[in-house]
């Protein structure tokens, strides 16, 4: 089967700022700046800098219709995959081919505006993730009875409680239908009657050949969701394999040590 | 996960629309590589993205006098205030040579595109950093934040520009049939111009913030080397080729000239164009050179 994503030696690092010397004034800061493409013609400069690696090496395939979850501790890198997936940023080594559109809900609520009403801000929102006008007034009224504020349509969102806010944001990306949806631990606000229908509808896409990837800490959740997982250490991809089996691995690895 | 588990028995009415099959291409759609550096902003890419465009525009139009008395009327009072005060100062201290025209006139036709254009570059200036949630979080072609800053002073110049014709109905300054060819042509340099200067200076401001403190001092004193306030009739002769690689003299100049009928000053017109140009080039690659980075360092 033709792949949906297929990552290829994925690496992303960041050049750390070298420490000033102590006593350093403006002036060898600017003396500096001017040398700096002639060390960097000496490849002084790179050498110089230290490297802080976001992702190392990663490399895998994803297929069409797979809840991929991704899995690891706090900057293992899960973001930064979800992020060069997105096109945010950049990879500094490797490749990535993309099957598709690609619609990602890194953040609730991004490019919501509180003094814009409910109704401008799904018009917006969807234009921002990538809907044209014409799919977003066709599928208008489906976002917002599944965000179940219809009532609220034209209020500023700023006078929205944070649930309602949420449920709008989500059922924003959720009608963009994108073949590849990235989620980052998005779907760990709203109470339980919504995030019920959020997983449903996280099954539906999937069910249709959309792939989606589910960045969580809710171990249950994304055992849950997803029959594959990765499982990022340090910018490594350390396991890829079936849920259950990755999950136990990483619940083993986050386990405080035994006295 | 007992709440998880019932996820499955959701009936499917109240899941709404019924999703399109995926139908994912044969070929990749985007191979995403480490930076190719030098390579024009892709515009065909901003055109396909030209609704978010249109969507920001009116977005900060309508936010801009959220919460004001006046509203858009703003648009037309500041500039008109500006002339009313700089042409009673001015007016009967200097007593310009303007050709014939009324001062006040004169003095409005000059500041309405400067309005725009100083206003255009600062506002694209900040578009990136004011939307740094959307640049890092979300993915569209960078260039449509400053674009979008740059449509929003052009309505204020469209807006603007009745007052004008409303101010050449009252002095009786008819517009000449010939200006109505060169006006617009005047008017695009003077937006590419603005956009060039705009996103250049949005992708320095990402890295150095002194870019908010030194550009409005920077346009202040380019307003005065500017035939804004005077008619570039007052430079000095053997300074005039200087005066006109400021693309502004030559844009401003053939603004008038356009509108009131005056001769057409073609060699500062080409001089104008060919600065922006450069610019509008430069800026291209540039622009493209940095995007790569505002989402790591924004």
């Amino acid at each position: 089967m033709r792949p949906s994503v297929s990552v290829r030696e994925l690496s992303k690092w960041y050049g750390l700022a070298r420490p000033r010397p102590a006593g350093a004034s403006i002036l060898d800061a600017f003396g500096s700046a001017l040398s700096a493409p002639v060390r960097r013609m000496r490849g002084e400069a790179r050498a110089g800098r230290g490297r802080l690696w976001a992702l190392r090496g990663v490399s895998f395939e994803v297929e069409p219709g797979e809840v991929v979850g991704v899995v690891g501790r706090n900057g293992a890198g899960k973001s930064t995959l979800l992020k060069i997936l997105s096109r945010i940023t950049r990879p500094s080594a490797g490749e990535v081919d993309v099957y598709g559109r690609v619609g990602s809900l890194l953040q609730v609520g991004t490019g919501f505006h509180p003094d814009l009403t409910g109704r401008e801000n799904v018009y917006l929102n969807g234009t921002i993730l990538g809907m044209h006008y014409a799919e977003i007034r066709r599928k208008f009224d489906e976002i917002v009875a599944f965000a179940e504020v219809e009532q609220f349509l034209d209020m500023p969102v700023k006078q929205y409680s944070s649930g309602m806010h949420v449920r709008l944001a989500f059922s924003v990306a959720a009608h963009v239908e994108p073949d590849i949806l990235l989620l980052d631990e998005v779907t760990a606000v709203g109470d339980a009657a919504f995030q019920r229908k959020c997983f449903a509808k996280m099954r539906e896409i999937s069910r249709k050949g959309h792939t989606v990837f589910f960045v969580s800490h809710n171990l249950g959740t994304v055992g849950d969701l997803c029959r594959r997982v990765l499982f990022i250490e340090s910018g490594r991809l350390v396991e890829d394999g079936p849920a259950q089996a990755v999950l136990a691995r990483y619940a083993e690895h986050m386990a405080p040590p035994a006295a | 996960m007992r709440v998880n588990e019932e996820a499955g028995r959701i009936p499917h009415e109240q899941l709404g629309v019924a999703l399109a099959a995926s139908r994912p291409p044969a070929e990749p759609s985007v191979r995403i590589r480490p930076n190719k550096p030098w390579a024009p902003v892709d515009l065909g890419e901003v055109w396909e993205h030209r609704q978010l465009l249109l969507l920001l525009v009116l977005r900060d139009l309508k936010l801009r006098y959220h919460q004001t008395l006046l509203g858009a009327t703003w648009v037309v009072l500041q500039p008109l205030m500006m002339t009313l005060v700089l042409a009673a100062f001015l007016g009967l201290m200097a007593r310009p040579q303007t050709d014939g025209i009324p001062y006040p006139l004169f003095l409005y036709a000059g500041l309405l595109p400067w309005t725009f254009f100083s206003n255009a570059v600062l506002g694209a200036s900040y578009s990136l950093v004011t939307n740094a949630d959307l640049v890092s979080k979300i993915y569209f072609p960078r260039l449509i934040l400053p674009a979008a800053a740059v449509g929003v002073r052009l309505a204020d110049f469209v807006i603007a520009f009745v007052a004008l014709l409303a101010m050449m109905l009252y002095y009786g300054v008819r517009p000449p049939a010939a200006g109505a060819l060169l006006w617009p042509l005047v008017v695009l340099n003077l937006v590419l111009l603005a956009a060039a200067l705009g996103a250049l200076f949005a992708s320095l401001h990402i890295r150095y913030r002194d870019v908010g403190t030194v550009l409005p001092v920077l346009l202040q004193l380019w307003m005065f080397a500017s035939p804004i306030l005077y008619p570039s009739g007052l430079v000095p002769e053997k300074w005039r080729w200087a005066y006109y690689l400021n693309p502004l003299a030559g844009g401003v100049e053939n603004f008038r000239a356009a509108l009131f009928g005056l001769p057409i000053n073609r060699g500062a017109l080409l001089a104008s164009a060919g600065v922006t140009a450069a610019l509008v080039i430069y800026t291209s690659f540039s622009f493209r050179r940095m995007e790569d980075e505002f989402a790591d360092s924004i």
